[in-house]
């Protein structure tokens, strides 16, 4: 089955986020197939490059990480959504004359399009909010 | 970029208030995006959702969009069908005569139906 | 046939829209927040037990709230489990 996800949740409020990278995991274990994870909304802090953790608690973008590397799963961010809340890559960086990108290189930048397809294209779409 | 139409049905669901969160600017995005790309798209105001068709909006002051103006364009996009949670319009005194745009009015067992009925339910 | 997913507490406004929402033949997946629904002898456990729906709680969220006795006809699931809930149920509304 394809599987696309809607990532709504911030990654340092509340599990929702963190969930979301382990449900992606387990569709993937499951022998499913991620299409896409869109994140919008506060989901796009998912992709911050410069957030810093204290060393007792979980890494967040780690396992985004191992899902876009190991596992070639798209990683969108919206990119309304993302750019409002200072989350650029290079090319949105340097296109608003900001000192540097804030996302990390396994994330893209792109539209709600992608989403679109992710609905037209996925006989699952899960959506993780709050 | 280009969608290919698949014939999937998608209910964008909004829950929450105009104008407390950033969220229901972000559902009814999605849901023009949708409808921009050809897709077949609903939209159920639920909950506090039903906020969003309160006559007389005027956001000037606060700095961003009137969402009852923006709610008045959805025909130009050719977003299929409106639906209401009767009851929490009720609650709220919001009467079918004088939302922003015209949404059909339904009651708990129609809106059980109404999800059952499609592909795909964003819940924003 | 929906899996809805609840992530808020029983003091939500989530928590009561959800509830009006469920169908015979759904399913309520409580995750995050929505674990402490299931706290037995509530107010809520009892309109939660009373909805219709087959009821499931997320174990890591259930076990960091504290919520480690619940009534019996609640599943307790891991991811692989809510994988698989996603795959039996053809869509999913997220409520939180």
């Amino acid at each position: 089955m394809i599987y696309s996800l809607l990532v709504l949740s911030s990654p340092v409020s509340g599990q929702g986020a963190q969930t979301a990278a382990a449900f992606a995991e387990a569709v993937l274990a499951a022998g499913h197939t991620v299409r896409r994870v869109f994140f919008f909304d506060a989901g796009c802090y998912a992709g911050t490059d410069l957030a810093v953790f204290p060393q007792d608690e979980t890494d967040r973008l780690g396992p985004w990480i191992d899902l876009a590397e190991q596992q070639q799963v798209e990683l969108v961010l919206c990119i309304s959504s993302a750019i409002r809340r200072g989350q650029l890559d290079a090319t949105e960086a340097s296109r608003h004359e900001k000192p540097c990108a804030s996302v990390h290189p396994a994330f893209t930048l792109s539209g709600l399009g992608e989403l679109v397809d992710a609905t037209a294209n996925s006989d699952r779409l899960v959506t993780f909010g709050g | 970029m280009s969608v290919t139409v698949t014939g999937k049905k998608t209910l964008v669901v909004i829950r929450h208030t105009p104008y407390g969160s950033s969220l229901a600017r972000a559902a009814l995005d999605a849901a023009m995006a949708m409808a921009a790309f050809e897709q077949a798209i609903d939209i159920l105001f639920l909950g506090d959702g039903v906020l969003h068709l309160m006559p007389d909006q005027d956001s000037a002051a606060i700095g961003v969009n009137n969402v009852g103006k923006l709610l008045a364009s959805l025909p130009l996009y050719d977003i299929d069908s409106v639906y209401v949670d009767a009851a929490s319009a009720a609650k709220y005194r919001i009467a079918t005569y004088d939302t922003p745009i015209a949404g059909q009015f339904l009651d708990q067992a129609q809106i059980q139906q109404l999800l059952s009925r499609n592909d795909h339910l964003l819940g924003f | 046939m929906v899996l809805h997913t609840l992530n808020a507490s029983p003091n939500s406004a989530a928590f009561r829209d959800c509830l009006a929402a469920i169908a015979p033949g759904d399913a309520l997946l409580l995750l995050g927040d929505g674990v402490y629904c299931v706290r037995g002898a509530t107010p809520a456990c009892e309109a939660i037990l009373r909805c219709g729906a087959q009821l499931y709680a997320l174990d890591k969220d259930a076990r960091a709230a504290g919520i480690i006795a619940t009534p019996d006809t609640v599943t307790i699931t891991d991811m692989t489990g809510f994988v698989a809930l996603t795959a039996r149920y053809p869509r999913q509304l997220a409520w939180y």
